[in-house]
């Protein structure tokens, strides 16, 4: 390459690539008629039969005159372009290079002549495309010439920033940290009293299974001849207990749990026993394996469960895992009642008071006898009216031919 | 209205939410017969007694826990911390239970501890820390700064009400020298909402606690510019909503704080405005901060290292002229 300085133009002339090398051509100019291009810097994309190389500017100035177009393919030593070495750099397009000056910036600033511009902002670029402006009319004032948006603004003639003036703005993003959402609980009101932890266990598990079974409840009537006159001073409890395990075997699918759709029938008895705390509440302890005890051994284990629950002794596990309940509320005198089923089982037996009545017996006599109702409410979902009638009879048959 | 320390200031917010609350009761070092390291609470132990203004052992994990426990049964505790370097001690209580208690049980804990922070006095490493960002990384737990005598008593107001655990950071280089006019009689501040302390279209500086002033004096009279300061007042939550219509008008933004530099108050500040406001910036987003540094003990170093009015011009100017 060769460059011959006039006054104030420097010549861009194609290089000289090699002995064997006569001409070349223009592959690409890297600037523009009015571009800023620094000493050293490419100004134009050549080849040649053997190379394609990039050819250095010989001075610092602005383009002033480009005589080859790109395509062309000219001697060694023919003129290329021309550059004004006394221009001063300035904006002449908005993807200008750099001015020769390093900004004392602590900002990054691009190294000077990679033949791209300052950079546009994100809010000029926005603005920009939202008003149509072509950046390359704008005076930039930043730095190196950079278009701010001020500059922006004052082109526009101060019109505003279009997209915060409409009410749509979007909203906010939620803060990171969410309020509590606790607040103080409101002051108990002035009549009445909070019931206690016991009497809200025993209604939330109530109300939870007369939303979960579909609940039935099925009678039979019993005489207690042959219990009144073998039970001496136990109570009517046990021997029923006894009658119903006894019934309990001949229906195995009464000794069942139900969860969900799962439906399991056990093979042991864990017969549950309500047992009064008076005003307190209620609770179920379980007799476990209760299939294998006589009625005796049920009143000595139920008489141990109904001590140790009044007195608050009882574990865990003595309340829970069982198969069947009774409830016994008949020493107050009720005559019959509806209980709920104590979930998941599917059945709870209630014997209420046994009391005298004149019953028709051995054909067409009247008798006065012992006589109690035995109440069953049953889940329809596990079982149906049929096998609860037929369980409640072979309940009172063994209650009715009792033998010890 | 009373013209009020932010010291005073604060000890009055106190006083009146002891006064009308007494679920109230405050608890740290020396705080009730030598009325606290800096004075905030003299004279409180002769008002409320030494039931509600304890004196507690040198044991902040202690002090806090405690705390903790006396919010979950429905008082609200003020733990005063001597310094807020030493909430390091306390670290567990407050970040491990007190802010996840709501989390995991549901539970309230409506506690504020009190970190007297920051430096500018030759208090050394131990004495002039500004640890808020600690508790931005723990969810659970609210953190303000106070800038001004008002919001100093506003805030600690709002603290002790809200039904979480709240820090509250008080820089003691504002003790006595910010002073102001305070409404009379209890008032609060509302967490989570920044105050436009000067208005301005060319520039926005965001800062809270005692950087605020900093920046009104660095911006009072900057080259004819008209710079926007932001006082953040809350930490947590931040005023995102706030932060956005400022960066909307002025498109550049200096973010400025006395605490150490990386993963601080201003990176989450930044982060948050190069997410949400993208397209509205005309600048990089800067911050002014100190290094990531001890606080030094010698006057010249500690000047070196925390940010200086000069500091935040040199910024400023090299935003205006990007």
């Amino acid at each position: 390459m060769s460059s011959s300085p006039t006054s104030q133009a420097v010549e861009v002339t194609m290089p000289q690539m090699g002995v064997s090398v006569a001409e070349g051509t223009i592959v690409e100019w890297r600037k523009r008629v009015g571009d800023w291009v620094e000493a050293d810097e490419p100004i134009v994309e050549i080849s040649t039969d053997k190379v394609e190389t990039e050819v250095p500017s010989p001075a610092s100035g602005r383009v002033s005159e480009i005589l080859v177009e790109a395509g062309s393919t000219v001697d060694v030593g023919t003129l290329l372009a021309r550059i004004d070495a006394e221009a001063r750099p300035g904006v002449a397009h908005a993807d200008e290079g750099s001015e020769p000056e390093v900004p004392s910036s602590q900002f990054p600033v691009p190294s000077p002549g990679n033949g791209h511009g300052p950079p546009i902002s994100p809010v000029v670029r926005r603005m920009a495309d939202e008003h149509g402006v072509d950046l390359e009319q704008v005076e930039g004032s930043g730095r190196r010439g950079r278009v701010t948006k001020k500059d922006l603004l004052a082109f526009l003639g101060d019109k505003p920033d279009t997209r915060h003036q409409t009410p749509d703005t979007p909203a906010a993003e939620p803060a990171l940290h969410s309020e509590s959402p606790y607040r103080e609980e409101e002051p108990a009101p002035a009549a009445g009293h909070q019931l206690s932890v016991m009497r809200r266990q025993i209604g939330e598990h109530m109300v939870r299974s007369i939303q979960t079974a579909a609940h039935c409840t099925t009678v039979v009537e019993a005489d207690m001849s042959a219990i009144e006159a073998a039970r001496g001073r136990l109570s009517y409890l046990p021997f029923v207990a006894r009658a119903t395990i006894a019934a309990l075997r001949e229906f195995p699918m009464l000794n069942a749990t139900l969860e969900g759709d799962r439906l399991t029938v056990h093979d042991e008895v864990n017969l549950g026993i309500a047992v009064s705390l008076g005003d307190e509440g209620l609770i179920v302890p379980v007799v476990r394996n209760a299939h294998e005890l006589s009625h005796e051994g049920l009143a000595a284990r139920i008489k141990d469960l109904a001590e140790r629950a009044r007195s608050k002794k009882l574990t865990p596990d003595e309340v829970s895992g069982g198969t069947f309940t009774i409830t016994n509320p008949g020493a107050f005198g009720a005559l019959l009642a509806t209980p709920i089923i104590n979930q998941p089982q599917v059945a709870i037996l209630d014997l209420e008071a046994v009391t005298k009545r004149p019953v028709v017996v051995g054909g067409d006599s009247i008798a006065i006898r012992p006589m109690t109702y035995l109440c069953m409410s049953w889940d329809h979902r596990a079982l149906d009216g049929a096998l609860a009638a037929q369980f409640l009879s072979a309940v009172r048959r063994h209650i009715e031919g009792w033998d010890g | 209205m009373p013209e009020m320390t932010y010291l005073s200031a604060i000890s009055d917010g106190l006083r009146e939410e002891m006064r009308h609350d007494e679920s109230v009761f405050c608890m740290g070092e020396d705080i009730g017969a030598f009325g606290g390291a800096f004075k905030v609470t003299d004279g409180f132990i002769e008002e409320f007694g030494a039931d509600r203004v304890w004196d507690t052992p040198l044991a902040e994990n202690a002090i806090i826990g405690t705390a903790v426990g006396a919010a979950v049964e429905g008082l609200r505790p003020v733990c005063e911390m001597q310094f807020a370097d030493f909430i390091a001690c306390g670290f567990d209580q407050l970040v491990n239970v007190a802010a996840k208690m709501h989390y995991r049980q549901g539970l309230a804990v409506p506690m504020v501890v009190r970190l007297p922070s920051g430096g500018g006095f030759s208090g050394g490493p131990y004495h002039s820390q500004n640890p808020e960002a600690w508790f931005l990384q723990s969810p659970g737990l609210k953190v303000v700064a106070p800038s001004t005598a008002e919001d100093a008593k506003g805030l600690i107001a709002s603290a002790i009400r809200d039904p979480n655990p709240v820090v509250y950071l008080e820089h003691k280089h504002l003790y006595r020298r910010v002073k102001g006019e305070v409404p009379e009689g209890r008032y609060e501040v509302p967490l989570g909402k920044v105050r436009v302390a000067r208005e301005g279209t060319d520039l926005t500086v965001i800062s809270y606690g005692a950087m605020v002033g900093i920046a009104l004096e660095a911006t009072d009279d900057l080259d004819g510019a008209s710079v926007e300061v932001i006082d953040l007042r809350s930490l947590v939550p931040l005023d995102i909503e706030g932060i956005l219509a400022s960066v909307r008008k002025t498109s550049k933004v200096v973010v400025l704080h006395e605490a150490t530099r990386s993963c601080g108050v201003g990176a989450e500040v930044c982060a948050l405005i190069a997410q949400e406001a993208f397209e509205d910036l005309d600048g990089p987003v800067m911050r002014v901060t100190a290094p990531d540094v001890p606080i030094p003990f010698s006057p010249p170093l500690e000047r070196a290292v925390l940010p200086q009015v000069d500091d935040v011009k040199e910024a400023c100017r090299e935003l205006l002229a990007y």
